[in-house]
Parts: structure tokens; sequence; C-alpha cells
């Protein structure tokens, strides 16, 4: 019995020691972490190590718009390094959407493995051999000995030091969903109000009795005002069949309770032109929040 | 009388712009599948380029492994040849395609390991470059094929699908192949130390 109690001692022991397997939906973004571009869970780099590399990072993204993800842990799901980048690059979406300029460093040190995976945009500027290249020559000396920090610090500075200048940050001109509500909105202006306005003035002048747009407004004569609405007369007749109709209309009195552009301003100023510059001012740089590239395979991995 | 005429016309209209609509779906979906064929080939393609630039450096360092380079160089040959256009992708064709890059890629694995008996080689500048960039390529393989073989299945299940199956039987649009994962082309050719 007591050994019993033992071994599942042992075994809950060795439960908690194993380290947690991560996968692509469950790896923290470093937004979460308060960190930009390294996700640190298991804590294997120190923090000075993590700032050096988010800086390093923010200066590359700001000058190129290239957007890099370095990821640090003790076990991922499957033990595939290359497979595991990969679906964490497109699962977080590094990269500009429209340039797929990503770059997922990912190193797992119980697989004793760093991959590097490039996006579509930037297997040009940081070819396989290259990637390849770093991890031998600046990564691997110091990652067989454990030393994670320098070793993905090297890697980083590397990285950086090759991509400086390969491209320019491109001013982003908001995302597609604001391109489409945009075109919604001018679709609305130019094409669906006319439409709708051209439809009201035709139902209005559609004769009741031979159902020809061919009434004519004859006379409007003020019936009754009263709190503030006016209700007025309208005399319409028709120029085919000479069918008279009247109507009355009530509208807000204007002389007492005039107010300019009271219809007319909140839609002028408000949603359109308000919102229009929220999206330009919205578009800007932003680190960490990752654009949505796309990946192709590119890329190199090692083990040390 | 004027009614039912309108009627009918309006479900007529509807049934067209039904139709319509259905159809083209269907051609930008065969289209998405045809752009993720052309760059699986072109994937294939690079690594066969590859290739003769690979055989010629591990010649000059070990020169009397011919017979495993003869097998890597037939196995290219008979690789290129059996290139195929989506419209004849049948399931054999298919079948045949995978099985003759699958022998390229264990060839090319037994090569490599091969290699490793050479430490000159391995230490050669150019050899690391093309080692660097067959891996490179095979993941990029893996990649295209899975990405193929996801609009393959969204495009197969869309002519599958009541209403849209009647317009795609109509003009003619056929249920696309997978690849199959299969020992050997799936993973790179790993090297071990």
């Amino acid at each position: 019995m007591k050994r019993k109690l033992l071994l599942l001692l042992f075994i809950s022991a060795c439960i908690s020691l194993v380290a947690r397997e991560y996968t692509v939906e469950n790896l923290p973004m470093p937004r979460s972490q308060g960190n930009v571009y390294v996700t640190n869970p298991d804590g294997i780099l120190s923090s000075a190590a993590v700032s050096v590399m988010d800086t390093t990072l923010y200066a590359l993204e700001k000058q190129t718009g290239i957007q890099v993800l370095v990821a640090a842990v003790e076990q991922i799901e499957g033990g595939d390094c290359f497979d595991f980048a990969y679906r964490l690059g497109r699962h977080a979406g590094v990269g500009e959407k429209e340039r797929d300029n990503g770059l997922v460093i990912l190193l797992v040190t119980s697989e004793r493995c760093i991959q590097f995976v490039t996006g579509y945009g930037l297997e040009g500027d940081l070819p396989d051999a290259l990637c390849k290249q770093i991890q031998q020559r600046y990564m691997n000396p110091e990652l067989a000995e454990g030393n994670w920090d320098a070793g993905m610090v090297a890697g980083v500075q590397a990285v950086r030091g090759i991509l400086d200048g390969s491209m320019e940050r491109q001013p982003s001109a908001g995302n597609e969903e604001d391109d489409m509500l945009i075109l919604m909105i001018f679709i609305s202006c130019f094409v669906l109000a006319p439409a709708a306005l051209w439809y009201s003035v035709r139902q209005r002048n559609r004769c009741p009795q031979c159902h020809k747009h061919t009434l004519r407004q004859l006379s409007v004569r003020t019936v009754s005002r009263e709190n503030g609405i006016r209700t007025e007369e309208v005399v319409y007749r028709c120029t085919n069949c000479g069918h008279i109709k009247r109507q009355q209309r009530k509208s807000r009195d204007n002389d007492n309770h005039h107010h300019p552009g009271g219809w007319g301003g909140p839609f002028m100023g408000g949603p359109f032109f308000g919102g229009g510059g929220g999206h330009g001012g919205g578009g800007g740089f932003s680190g960490g929040s990752f654009g949505g590239g796309d990946f192709g395979g590119g890329g190199a991995g090692s083990r040390f | 009388m004027k009614k039912t005429w309108i009627i009918v016309v309006a479900i007529l209209a509807l049934v067209v712009i039904f139709c319509v609509t259905s159809y083209n779906s269907l051609v930008s979906k065969e289209e998405a599948v045809e752009t993720a064929w052309s760059n699986v080939e072109n994937q294939y393609q690079r690594r066969a380029d590859l290739i003769p630039n690979l055989v010629n450096t591990v010649k000059g360092y070990a020169d009397h492994e011919k017979e495993t380079l003869d097998a890597v160089v037939s196995a290219r040959a008979k690789a290129t040849q059996t290139s195929v256009s989506l419209d004849e992708l049948t399931p054999e064709r298919m079948a045949a395609f995978q099985k003759a890059q699958g022998e390229l890629s264990s060839a090319l694995s037994r090569l490599l390991v091969t290699v490793e008996r050479y430490p000159d080689l391995k230490a050669n500048q150019n050899f690391q470059t093309l080692q660097a960039q067959l891996e490179g390529t095979e993941n990029r393989i893996s990649v295209e094929r899975r990405k193929f073989n996801d609009e393959a299945r969204q495009y197969n299940t869309s002519i599958r699908r009541f209403p849209a199956n009647i317009i795609a039987s109509m003009f003619g649009f056929e249920k696309h192949p997978y690849f199959e994962a299969e020992e050997g082309s799936e993973k790179a050719p790993e090297v071990k130390f």
C-alpha cells in the first residue's frame, strides 16, 4: 500500500516536473506578456536578453516593416520544429498582409532545435542558405553550450544586420475591411441615395387614377399652425386625365424653431468624415499586433 | 395574366442569377486549385533544378559513390518526365506523380546519408548552401502540398453540394485527387549525426 502511494507520488511529481507542451493555439503571444516580439513563457531567456531583442526588432520593424516573432519554449506538441514554426507564423499572422514579410525564430530546448521560417516576401532577402549560415555561425555554438541568451541575441542581431535596408516600411493604408467600408459608404452616397430620391419623387407625382407619373403641383396652402407643427394642403393635378389630388403634409414650423444645418450637420461632419480620419490614424505603426502575413515554407532549421 | 408573366419572368431571372453565381464561384475555386497545383509543381521543379548542382559537388569529393549518384540522377529524370497539368490529373496519374517524386526523395536521402562519410564535403561551403536550399525546398513542397489539398478539398466539397452539383455536372467540373501522405516524401531527408 505504502509502495503504491509512493509510486503515485513519484508519478505526480514527474508530471509536474515535465514542462508544458505548447500548441500553436495556446502559446502565449508576445502582446499578452508585455513584450512586443518575444514570447518566453518558460523563462528560458533572461529579461535583459528579451528587452535587447525587443529593441532590436522594434527598430527593424520601424525601418523596414518586417515583423519578427521570437519564441523560446521547452517543448512543443508534435516535436517537429519546422512544422510548429510554420503553423505558428500563419496562426499569428506574422508579417504584413500585402508583403508577407514575416519571420519566425523558434527555439525548442528539449528538441535542441533552432528554426527560422520566412514569409513569402522575405525568401529573397533572407534565403534559406543564409538562415542556415546565421544559425551555424552565430547561434549553434552558443546554444550547444546552453547559453540561450547569447545565442538568440546574436541570431537576432545577425538577422537585423542582413535585413536592415532590405525594404522600406510602407505607410499602411488601412486594412481591407476598412477599404470595403469606405467603398460601401461611397456607393450609398452616390448610387443608393440618388436612386432613393429619384424613386420618392417619382412616387409623389404618380396619379392614383391613371397610374401615370404626370401629377403636377398646383398650389400649397397652410391649413393650421399648432405647437410648432405646420400643416399644409398641397393640391396636385394630373396633366394626363385631369384628376385632382389633395394631400396634407406636416412639417416643423421653421419660423420659430430654426436649426441651421440641424440635419446636415451630424451627417456631413459626423460618421463619414470623422470615421475616415479615424481609419487613417488607426493604420499607423503598431508593434506587436501582427499583420496577417503568409508563409510558404522558406527558412532553415538546424540542431545543436 | 400579366401578373403570372411577371412571376414567371422573376423566377426565371432568379434561376439564371443562381446559375451564374454558382458557376462563377466554381470557376474561381477551380482557379484556386490550379494555382495551388502549379505552386506544388514549381517547388518540385525547384528541387529538380538543385539536383545537378548537388550531384556535381558530391562527385568532386566522393566519386566512387557512383551507384548512389546514378540513382539520384535517374530518379530525377523520371520525376521530371511525369509532370502533369491539372486538367489531366486523374487519381492514377496523381499516384504515378507521387511515386516518381517519392523515389527521388528517397534517392536523395540515401545520398545525403552517404555524404556523412565525407567530412571534407560536409565542410564545403557550396555543399552546405545546396543542402540548406534542398531542405528548404522539401519544406516548401510539404507546405504547398498541404495548401493544394486544402484547396482541392474545398473545391471537391462545393461541386458535390446540392444544388451547385447540378451546375458542376452540367459544365463538367470534375473532382480533383489529393496528395496522400506517403512515407519518405512527406518528411525532409533527415541527416543524423
